[in-house]
């Protein structure tokens, strides 16, 4: 371990700025996405990091350098008893999550995963169960439920504004010309490719915890998966499908589909809310969230109003992205900012768990339907 | 001597294997990530027949293959290197596999290893204008300031150091300026930046450090052969334009552009607006413009390449021709 002097004066106390009291957070896996986790955590106010952990020093190095984070570790368990944190974010590929987030729970923390959640909806339920009888709080980063046109969609809904919801469209892109994409392509050891569910396991969250609220626990579910990428001569990259398809259909009669596209253009980011009053399209991308075009007038001269209508809708949305730039609410995580604003409100316990236990598990469940209907070779 | 040069697929790296094999070197290991191209291959076989050409494949970041990477060499020329993704992804390809590399090079007793680092890792704020920047211009303590780049191959430099001691291979290390050529950048974020389809032309009339692909090679494949231990080294070419001046040829011979020329002073006060803003709204828009970045980078200074020529280097493609074949090379390609 090495920290900093300030580490050390830190370190085993609680830290307090005036009268309120500030929680001390660590990070445990320092790649791309803890950057986001860091500014984010530090962007609310709620918390003060006081570690980066990772097995790899030099990565462990380079989060605590980037970000003035005072300890450094690379070993969970010795961070976990120097640093004493209350709060652990768990940003590691997931096949260490339940490992790392039970041993967290154990040690009195509260624990915010990155998604997956878990490789297995049973890895998941032992980290929830652990969770439970530490009586600590546990969530996931499933951020796009805390974009502004997800928190619209939910006003509507109290408010009665759709109806019953019969029917839902996910869509989710990738560009696997990326960044990240280029990585995955380019390694066959890239942890992806150990997921049971390769790439779509990665992304799979984006797309069904959209979903998971509305659809119960007695669903089925059809999926298929396929490679539309031209042979590459590696079986472990060729093994990947990049194309998905799937069906739900709940146990309550509410209906879903979502696809997972890694060549269609422009790569979508939508959710399609089908209800018995009225139905919207959120575009996540976008930040818009419209209603439907409908008819209300008679034969042709009807045809003339919807695409009015729907234009004074987008000026709208337009407007508000504008404010939200404006109010700076318009970062590109600003979705994770409210996430975590209220995940950090329930340890306080200022507010409910921001994602339900149950929808997690709901939606590793659906992961794991997803991964066994498509598990044969793309 | 047998030769490896990691990150041999890349832009630079496969001139670097060109250089070499052109400077009389037969027994190579040309280092991969996954597949050497077929073509390039071929080319180098054809080209040197009588020379040794190995390939070797092998993840940086994966330790566990790399004792089979460095089995038998002498001589190690680093070119492999993080050019794009995340802070973390770069520093990662950069740093992490770099670590690796000489830790698996140590172990194995490489006797030499010349490291393609960069002109990032200078720290060149405190230069006045107009100042001679050469190999005496010390390094950033961690060049974090001056971004995700900067940061990862100034760490790689000093843990190339900190290797350099433990192990006592000789060292020698090569910091190109602006590598351009047919299928490399274009347009460096030294000449400027496109935003809202419109080109702010920030370098204005500070001299580019340009140097042409094939030349850097060859600066790479003369210091792996002939420099001395702990040689530092300047690379960029003679003749070098302003980058108002590049802009210019870019704009006749490639593409029209929509140019809006920034001054140094609004673009230093801009920078300053824009950290100012940065922190304020909590990172709602990056940082990607720094007074310190803006002092170290755009502030006109007189590139030396003085160093390297003692070593007998000379570039072989002038400037005005390197320009002309990158220019048309863009030209049929379209971005």
């Amino acid at each position: 371990m090495r920290t900093t002097p300030h580490a050390r004066a830190t370190a085993g106390i609680a830290l307090h700025h005036g009268s309120v009291r500030v929680l001390k957070t660590a990070v445990i896996g320092c790649g791309k996405i803890a950057d986001s986790h860091v500014e984010q955590v530090r962007a609310i106010g709620a918390a003060e990091i006081v570690a980066a952990c990772d097995r790899e020093p030099l990565m462990a190095e380079q989060l605590a350098q980037r970000w003035d984070i005072p300890g450094q570790f690379t070993d969970a368990l010795e961070m976990l008893r120097t640093t004493r944190p209350d709060v652990v974010h768990i940003a590691t590929p997931p096949d260490s999550h339940v490992a790392l987030a039970t041993m967290a729970l154990e040690h009195g923390c509260h624990v915010f995963v990155e998604k997956p959640f878990a490789l297995t909806a049973a890895d998941a339920a032992t980290i929830l169960d652990a969770a439970a009888r530490a009586g600590r709080r546990v969530s996931v980063n499933y951020l796009y439920n805390f974009e502004r046109p997800a928190l619209e969609l939910q006003r509507l809904l109290a408010d009665g504004k759709l109806g019953r919801v019969v029917h839902l469209e996910s869509h989710y892109g990738y560009n696997l010309a990326g960044d990240y994409g280029v990585a995955v392509l380019g390694d066959p050891e890239h942890w992806v490719h150990r997921l049971p569910g390769k790439l779509f396991h990665n992304v799979l969250d984006h797309v069904l915890a959209k979903i998971a609220p509305f659809v119960d626990d007695d669903f089925t579910l059809q999926a298929t998966a396929f490679r539309l990428r031209a042979d590459s001569g590696n079986p472990v990259l060729d093994a990947m499908a990049d194309e998905l398809r799937f069906t739900i259909k709940g146990g309550n009669g509410v209906t879903a589909s979502g696809t997972v596209s890694a060549h269609a253009r422009p790569a979508a980011h939508s959710l399609r809310v089908a209800g018995t009053i009225d139905t919207v399209e959120l575009d996540y991308a976008a930040r818009t969230l419209v209603r439907s075009a409908r008819q209300s007038q008679p034969s042709a001269i009807g045809r003339l109003f919807p695409p009015f209508v729907q234009a004074r809708q987008f000026r709208r949305n337009a407007w508000r992205n504008v404010a939200d730039f404006g109010r700076s609410k318009s970062h590109y995580f600003q979705c994770m900012r409210v996430l975590l604003a209220r995940f950090y409100g329930a340890i306080d316990g200022r507010d409910e768990d921001p994602v339900a236990p149950a929808q997690i598990l709901r939606v590793c469940r659906m992961i794991d339907a997803i991964v066994e209907q498509t598990r044969s070779p793309a | 001597m047998k030769i490896l040069v990691t990150g041999a697929n890349g832009f630079l790296g496969r001139r670097i294997v060109a250089s070499l094999l052109a400077a009389g070197a037969d027994d190579l290991c040309v280092h991969v990530r996954d597949r050497a191209s077929e073509a390039l291959l071929d080319e180098w076989h054809s080209r040197h027949p009588q020379a040794r050409i190995e390939v070797r494949a092998a993840n940086l970041l994966s330790r566990t293959r790399l004792p089979a990477l460095v089995e038998g060499v002498d001589c190690i020329v680093h070119a492999a290197a993080g050019m794009r993704g995340s802070a973390a992804d770069m520093f990662a390809n950069t740093v992490v596999g770099t670590r690796n590399l000489l830790d698996a090079a140590g172990a194995a007793g490489v006797r030499r290893i010349v490291l393609v680092s960069s002109f990032a890792v200078y720290r060149t704020e405190q230069l006045e204008r107009g100042a001679r920047h050469d190999e005496q211009v010390p390094i950033e303590a961690t060049g974090i300031e001056k971004g995700a780049y900067a940061y990862a191959k100034t760490r790689q430099e000093h843990l190339f150091e900190e290797y350099r001691r433990r192990f006592g291979f000789e060292a020698v290390v090569l910091r190109p300026g602006v590598i351009y050529g047919p299928g490399g950048g274009r347009l460096s974020n030294r000449v400027g930046l496109r935003a809202m389809g419109v080109f702010f032309s920030l370098g204005g009339a500070a001299e580019l450090p340009l140097t042409y692909v094939d030349n850097c090679a060859d600066a790479v494949a003369l210091a792996a052969l002939k420099a001395a231990d702990g040689a530092r080294f300047n690379v960029v070419d003679d003749d070098l334009p302003t980058c108002r001046a590049y802009l210019r040829g870019y704009r006749r011979e490639v593409e029209k552009l929509r140019v809006l020329p920034v001054p140094y002073w609004a673009f230093v006060f801009g920078s300053s607006m824009l950290l100012r803003y940065h922190k304020a709204s909590k990172g709602q828009l990056p940082a990607v413009f720094t007074p310190y970045i803006v002092r170290s980078m755009y502030r006109p200074l007189q590139y030396s390449n003085a160093a390297l020529k003692s070593l007998g280097w000379t570039p072989k493609v002038a400037t005005a021709e390197g320009l002309q074949r990158s220019f048309r090379y863009w030209r049929d390609h379209p971005a």
